[in-house]
């Protein structure tokens, strides 16, 4: 499968040091999940976050709650940085009257991506979920 | 800065580094930690530290070839130590020395609060870093040290030494 970008739906399909990318607005369903340490993270997640704010200024908030998902592997401090900004347009809608939740997925036992979910859950005004897995 | 040689050795790197690169060898430090029986939390400390280190020098380094970057994980009684090396030129040796000073002397505390800061309301490089790698490797590591010694002519050898406790 290869990436595909149309004004309805982002699917960008993972390498070793980017993620997978599945925006599906149509399903209510945002994820993203692999591994993300590009070199530079605003080259790729740039085009992500223009993707986003193109859809979200032209979406019309309905009661149908849109899922953001997040499963990261290993991810460098300006990935984290990215991440807020993304997480910030996801709370920009929900201002707006949007139902969003967040789900922030991790092994369980990885009590350091939890704290980086906790971090998270601080910064940003939206539902925000910390969803422990098995490994 | 120290290292015996008494460490066992679990990976090593030395010579050219790019974004090629990195991967194999996150995938090798990996499998290695792994084979050593060490769980996610302590796992993610030390891959992401290599990762942020070996970005830095992916992004920051000078480049000679008679001069490559140095990698090394291994093991000791106490844990495990990550030592990274590089050449910088003279130029950036007085930013690096007084910006990791600051850095080092700060209470754990502070540390985490600028990261925080950073993170929230910090500015992306012109290269797209946070500004945020070496911070978080001090955050990320039980013992932090770094020296700046002499090579050749204007250039100098960056070495990080960041330990990890089990």
């Amino acid at each position: 499968m290869s990436d595909l970008t149309t004004s309805e739906r982002l699917i960008i399909e993972p390498t070793f040091t980017t993620p997978e990318i599945r925006f599906d607005p149509a399903a209510g369903r945002f994820f993203i999940g692999g591994n993300s340490y590009p070199e530079n993270s605003l080259k790729f997640y740039g085009p992500v976050l223009q993707w986003l704010q193109a859809w979200a200024s032209k979406h019309t908030p309905t009661s149908e709650t849109l899922t953001v998902e997040v499963r990261l592997e290993y991810f460098n401090t300006s990935t984290a940085k990215v991440l807020l900004d993304l997480f910030r347009l996801f709370e920009s809608l929900y201002e707006r009257g949007q139902p969003i939740q967040i789900r922030w997925i991790y092994v369980a036992e990885d009590t350091e991506m939890e704290d980086a979910g906790i971090d998270y859950q601080a910064a940003v005004k939206v539902p925000f979920e910390l969803v422990p897995v098995d490994e | 800065m120290t290292v015996s040689y008494e460490h066992r050795l679990l990976f090593r790197h030395e010579g050219p580094l790019d974004m090629e690169v990195l991967p194999v060898l996150v995938h090798a430090a990996e499998r290695a930690l792994q084979n050593e029986g060490v769980r996610p939390p302590l796992r993610r400390r030390i891959i992401s530290s290599l990762i942020e280190l070996a970005q830095n020098i992916i992004r920051y380094s000078a480049v000679n070839e008679k001069y490559p970057p140095l990698l090394l994980l291994s093991r000791t009684d106490q844990g495990f130590v990550l030592i990274v090396r590089n050449l910088v030129h003279y130029s950036q040796e007085l930013f690096l020395h007084s910006y990791l000073q600051n850095l080092v002397s700060m209470p754990r505390q502070e540390l985490e609060k600028l990261h925080y800061s950073t993170l929230t309301e910090g500015s992306y490089s012109d290269s797209g870093g946070a500004g945020l790698g070496l911070v978080q490797v001090l955050f990320k590591s039980d013992a932090f040290e770094y020296e700046l010694t002499p090579v050749e002519g204007e250039y100098s050898w960056f070495t990080v030494k960041a330990s990890f406790s089990l």
